[in-house]
């Protein structure tokens, strides 16, 4: 199968203004140009002035003082870090994180290996946690109307609330809070509802579940929520739903469906899903052993990391979901469902074919609804899962205890009080509703109305601003606390330094609040695991819960689900009206569907201050520092739009001007905006970056609703994406295949034929055999030199000590970015404005490219690369390097000598990866003092003029053979791990020692699918890749995958 | 013609530089010229630095309260402080005592220790002979009569004048030097005239590491 890839659409049109622009490194006239039109004559002028000003004042050795313990810790020995078990609290999640501190400084954020959340794993929001911590924004005082006041002043302030409040049962006192689980939480709650019977306490949350709650509630009637086993599951049926990115709980998901993934694609022999025709196969395991590769559809309208990684993809809008599911329900032969109307224009085979394939897969199908669809979708889903006999296997269900659940209706009611005059006393217990409530409440009205308004937040954000009282937050990693895991592990939150700035957990505020007395939150915390671990030996077991991270066995108990009321009823009646509208759609240009979506990054906004999330590209647009409007390549030819032209929105009586950009694969008609963006007080990074969704988002859709209507506006905005920096020319980079192809041709992945090259190399390379032979390792080096291949150069051997090498699962990754900001964290890499990653200086030491495949307007397929730095053997980046700053060392690592480079670029110019990047300013010059804290002191902070690149965590590397030494024993496989390698949820990355035949690596090079990229030019890269392998079912073959016409 | 003269004033300027600059051969207080500081001075923070941002001018941070780290649990409470679960000294040594545990704790006290006890643990090192403070000798009825946790105790947390070693030496190698100290006493004591004669002079086999045969390192008749 001959398939052509491509990055962007402007890649496809190929216009000559492309080509110019790819055929650049950079993508911008005299890319030594300072911004703000200081030219290079100007800097040479002022070089000059400050040379000679060097002689007079500067340019002295800057004075070092040796500053010791006073005090000396025991067992802290200066520059050798330690480790802590805490636990990061978002949303109702508990993320088990093992935190790297050096001399009491948190530096990097880790997943807890033992912790059933994070199995591990973490992702780029908690990889930037860690900056969090040290944003120089954060608030530093108690503030009463904007003068600085301390902790003491708020308390005595509260005593005289307290005591006003405390006569009339506390009817005049409010509380918001965002959406909790924990012990410690629930108690205060608790005992503050005991004090004030008569207070309001609502809970929002903007990017929020309630209506999958809503919906479990309605099917089971209690409160239950889901745990979904991905490692179980064979089929996989996504609804507009996003669970292996936006979804709290992605960690879990990612995990289980990698290990589903990679579960037969490691040589062909054996895989066999278990397909509809054939016959039944026992129960597969959970991983390893199990031998079907799982495989996934997703249905939905914006293109999701979820429907990037299907095998087959439905392009339908959020609101023909229910409609869609009716239909499937019926055909699955539910008791109660009706198929309705169904979707208009749908292929009736795409339904029957997945009805079959999730029928052949009783009790290892799993069906999954998104956030944003409706109660009654999440109903039905619930109640279509045990109908599969799914439930228990690759779903289960617990009841909720110590939670506070979101609620709308909470925070309306909660708004006409305030508006009414009732609330005398507003407590907002973090978050941030003057930004992110739904507009039509108009929260910051209704603040004003309230005489004493006390807000607790990390920034003097924007509500703090409009508060009474603003109290500092303490962070997560300042702070003592628990909190439940979704499924109830419960966590503890375990400080890793003092509060830099005095701040106060949610836990001390309401503590202080309920009990009426300022109470640390160590004291507070332990009081509550007193309660639940008994006071027999209680400092012991309290000792290890900390030690650990959390308590073992303190899991919710499973439920099976006993349904109440008629789930698919509510179901038909909703299909009934979106199924119509969504077919109005397409005509007319008015009642487009709008649909709000989280930020992968900056989430509901909370981490718009954060420079790593805020230049993290989005996994699909690969879109930085911006939320434009994404619309479909049909929509915006309908509507006469282009990339960066800015639209007005007009929807439900408010209007929001933003650009659009056109995302292939999105439903056609639907308008997707993302939250989080725009903020006006988030501090120096965050604020006045994008534009403001909330503006437009009400509290009776928060998910999606139809009757937007867009106008094109004469003016552009310019986005910057890093999509199409790097091109490595059509070549072909990445491959792919299919399970049938792989079971047919065993030894080989397939190879990708590409228009640009000449047919008869391409039947050559074809033909080759693959690039790792067993048996030859040791030849030379690590890769044998294929016939047609010679190098220049002599050979150098490599065959002592350890060989590093590293894979890349290209069918394990979901191209979520966790490894990107993880090694942005541990390697000091800047972050260098929206302008810098316009001319492609962006600075991540790892990228992951996205390609697209297939029909632009119909519904592509995705491929994610990570690409870093390859560790070729014969590196063209060292043989044009004239002052020998990059060089390799024993170990096969290209290694970059900082100190020697002289910023020619010849290396960069003569990577064939593009790899390489290069520091066009002092990026890091005027980092402020609390900055400095979030370095990792192992590194070098990078100066001007200086290229640098990945290098394998060389610092990690060198760590573990020290304490291997000092252990007097030999380096095992996996005591390096690079942070990459540690962050990823999917287990992609395996990095290793390529003499050692029993190592992951090795064994992963053996695979048949690996390949090396560019193998043609003789760089024998270290770093190889995996061809991702898809499961398409044959009855789809050909199937139109959208269902307007 | 003022273009001329901006130049001549550059170079008059620059010989001034030069000639004032004085990059080598002078004497100053102040820290050498340094033309090239790219990199040499990185904005982060390593280990036993100053500070801007701390309160108290140390980059490194005291370990916040209360805190485990990984690996840091220590519940073996004997082993690590000293004293038995009643709050009493332990009297022997929770760890198996061999020749090799004694010539780790002859080496640890030969850093550690003998600076100021000497090498006999007399209590006439360096600092009793040059600066005549008063120094303890492991050998006077009041030492001889600690039990193994109590010395413990003392290194750990010091007693009079002397500092706790608690940072600088490893609990297992305050251990090996208790043991050293014991082996240091019994010897002694074997060579007095008094000393009781029933005291063998040797130690148990290197490989013995049954916990009933710690005690046969320490002296009998001590107690």
């Amino acid at each position: 199968v001959s398939r052509t890839y491509w990055r962007s659409l402007a890649q496809l049109e190929d216009r000559p203004e492309f080509r110019a622009a790819l055929e650049r490194e950079f993508l911008e006239e005299g890319p030594s140009e300072l911004p703000e039109g200081i030219t290079r004559r100007d800097m040479m002028m002022l070089l000059g002035a400050s040379l000679s000003l060097a002689g007079l004042a500067g340019c002295r050795r800057p004075v070092e003082e040796i500053v010791p313990f006073v005090t000396a810790p025991e067992d802290v020995v200066p520059g050798i870090p330690r480790y802590y078990a805490t636990t990061m609290p978002f949303r109702r999640s508990a993320y088990g994180l093992i935190v790297e501190s050096h001399e009491g400084r948190p530096t990097k954020v880790e997943g807890n290996p033992a912790h059933p959340s994070t199995l591990g794993a973490s992702s780029s929001i908690v990889q930037a946690s860690v900056l969090g911590l040290y944003d120089p924004d954060r608030s530093q005082s108690v503030t009463q109307q904007g003068a600085r006041k301390s902790w003491n002043d708020f308390v005595t302030a509260w005593g005289q609330l307290s005591a006003a409040h405390a006569s009339d049962g506390g009817a005049g006192l409010a509380i918001l809070s965002e959406s909790f689980c924990g012990p410690t939480m629930a108690r205060l709650a608790t005992e503050l509802r005991e004090r004030y019977p008569k207070m309001q306490w609502a809970t929002y949350d903007a990017v929020s579940d309630e209506s999958r709650l809503a919906g479990l509630k309605a099917a089971t009637g209690r409160d239950v929520d889901l745990m979904l086993r991905f490692d179980q599951a064979a089929v996989i049926l996504a609804l507009d739903a996003d669970p292996l990115l936006t979804d709290p709980e992605m960690f879990r998901h990612a995990r289980g469906f990698a290990a589903g993934r990679s579960a037969g694609a490691t040589g062909g022999t054996t895989s066999t899903l278990r397909e509809p025709q054939g016959r039944p196969e026992p129960s597969r395991g959970a991983t390893g052993s199990g031998q079907a590769m799982n495989r996934l559809y997703a249905v939905e309208g914006v293109f999701s990391l979820t429907g990037a990684m299907a095998d087959h993809r439905l392009r339908l809008q959020s609101r023909q979901i229910a409609p869609f599911l009716g239909a499937l329900a019926a055909r699955l032969g539910a008791p109660g469902a009706s198929a309705g109307a169904g979707v208009p224009g749908l292929d009736p085979r795409w339904i029957d074919a997945l009805a079959k394939d999730l029928l052949a897969n009783r009790g290892t199908g799993l069906i999954v609804a998104g956030e944003r669809q409706p109660a009654a979708v999440h109903a039905a889903v619930c109640a279509l899962n045990t109908h599969l006999g799914n439930t228990g296997k690759t779903v289960s269900y617990y009841e909720m205890k110590d939670a506070a659940l979101p609620s709308v209706a909470s925070l309306v009611s909660l708004v006409s009080a305030m508006n009414a005059g009732t609330i005398k006393t507003l407590v907002v217990l973090g978050g941030n509703p003057v930004f992110d409530a739904p507009a039509d409440l108009d929260f910051a009205a209704a603040m004003a109305k309230v005489p004493e308004t006390i807000a607790l937040g990390h920034t003097v954000d924007e509500t703090s601003v409009k508060a009474k009282w603003h109290i500092p937050r303490a962070h997560y990693l300042e702070s003592w606390g628990d909190v439940r895991a979704a499924g109830g592990t419960l966590s503890v939150v375990q400080p890793l330094i003092l509060p830099l700035f005095g701040g106060k957990s949610t836990f001390e505020v309401l503590g202080l609040m309920a009990a009426g007395q300022d109470r640390p939150g160590y004291d507070i915390v332990r009081e509550t695991l007193t309660l639940i671990l008994g006071e027999d030996e209680f400092d012991k077991k309290w000792n290890r819960v900390l030690h650990e991270g959390f308590l073992a066995g303190s899991e919710f108990p499973e439920l099976a689900p006993a349904f109440a009321g008629e789930p698919f009823a509510e179901l038909g009646r909703l299909s009934a009206g979106s199924a119509s509208a969504g077919q109005a759609a397409s005509a007319s240009s008015g009642d487009m569907e709008i649909v709000f979506l989280p930020s992968p990054a900056l989430h509901d906004g909370r981490f718009a201050n954060d420079g790593w999330l805020q230049e993290l590209p989005d996994p699909l647009t690969k879109l930085t520092w911006d939320n434009p409007a994404l619309v479909s390549p049909k929509t915006a030819e309908r509507l006469s739009l282009a990339n960066e032209q800015m639209i007005r929105i007009d929807y439900s009586g408010r209007s929001l001007e933003l650009p659009v950009y056109i995302l292939p694969g999105m439903a056609d008609g639907v308008v997707a905006l993302t939250v989080g963006y725009g903020r006006s007080r988030a501090g120096r990074i965050g604020s006045g970056v994008g534009f403001d969704t909330y503006k437009v988002r009400t509290s009776k859709a928060s998910g999606f609703d139809s009757g937007a209507t867009l106008t094109k506006i004469a003016r552009s905005y310019s986005l910057s994406a890093t999509q199409t920096h790097g091109s490595m020319e059509g070549r072909p980079i990445v491959r792919e295949s299919t399970v049938t192809e792989l079971r047919s041709r065993p030894s080989t992945a397939e190879h990708k034929p590409d228009a640009q090259k000449p047919a008869a190399e391409e039947a050559h390379a074809a033909a080759s055999p693959q690039p790792a032979k067993k048996g030859t390792m040791s030849a030379l080096g690590v890769f044998p030199e294929e016939t047609h291949h010679f190098s220049l150069w002599k050979e150098h051997v490599y065959d002592q000590g350890n060989q590093w090498g590293m894979t890349i699962d290209l069918n394990a990754c979901i191209g979520c970015n966790a490894c990107m900001t993880a090694c942005q964290s541990e390697n000091n890499v800047p972050v260098v404005g929206k302008i810098q990653v316009a001319k492609g200086r962006e600075m991540h030491w790892i990228r992951v490219d996205r390609y697209f495949s297939g029909e632009p307007a119909g519904s592509p397929e995705v491929v994610f690369q990570p690409v870093p730095c390859m560790h070729c053997e014969d590196a063209p980046c060292e043989q044009v390097c004239p002052v020998a700053a990059t060089v390799h060392d024993a170990q096969g690592l290209n290694t970059m000598v900082y100190n020697r480079c002289i910023g020619t670029r010849y290396c960069s110019n003569n990577c064939p990866y593009k790899v390489r990047r290069f520091n066009f300013f002092n990026f890091t010059k005027d980092t402020p003092d609390i900055l400095k804290l979030a370095m990792n002191p192992d590194v070098t902070v990078r100066a001007r003029g200086v290229m640098e690149k990945c290098t394998y965590c060389t610092q990690r590397i060198n760590r573990v053979k020290i304490d291997a030494k000092l252990a007097g024993r030999a380096i095992k496989d996996g005591d390096v791990k690079t942070a990459c390698q540690q962050a990823c949820p999917a287990s992609a990355i395996e990095f290793g020692d390529l003499r050692d035949q029993s190592s992951r690596v090795v064994k992963a090079k053996a695979d048949p699918r690996n390949y090396a990229l560019l193998e043609e030019l003789n760089t024998k890269p270290r770093t190889t890749y995996l061809a991702k392998v898809r499961n398409p079912n044959a009855d789809l073959a050909g199937v139109r995958t959208d269902a307007l016409g | 013609m003022i273009a001329r003269r901006r130049v001549i004033g550059a170079l008059a300027l620059t010989s001034v530089v030069a000639l004032s600059g004085c990059a080598r051969g002078c004497t100053s207080s102040r820290p050498p010229i340094h033309l090239n500081p790219s990199m040499d001075d990185q904005p982060k923070v390593r280990a036993q630095t100053s500070s801007t941002f701390f309160y108290d001018g140390a980059s490194m941070r005291q370990p916040v309260p209360g805190t485990i780290p990984i690996g840091g649990l220590n519940e073996d409470v004997a082993f690590f402080t000293g004293k038995g679960p009643d709050g009493q000294f332990i009297a022997t040594i929770p760890v198996p005592v061999n020749e090799a545990l004694v010539e780790r704790g002859r080496q640890r006290s030969a850093i550690y220790c003998q600076p100021c006890h000497d090498a006999r643990g007399d209590g006439k090192g360096i600092l009793f002979q040059r600066g005549n403070v008063p120094t303890a000798s492991f050998h006077q009825e009041k030492v001889l009569k600690y039990t193994d946790g109590q010395i413990f105790d003392v290194i750990t947390n010091g007693v009079g004048l002397m500092a706790g070693y608690r940072w600088p030496i490893p609990p297992a190698d305050r251990w090996a030097i208790v043991a050293y100290v014991r082996d240091l006493q019994r010897k002694r004591l074997a060579s007095a005239p008094a000393a009781p004669t029933s005291a063998e002079g040797k130690l148990p086999s290197a490989s013995a590491t049954d916990p009933a045969d710690k005690t046969a390192a320490k002296p009998a008749g001590i107690k």
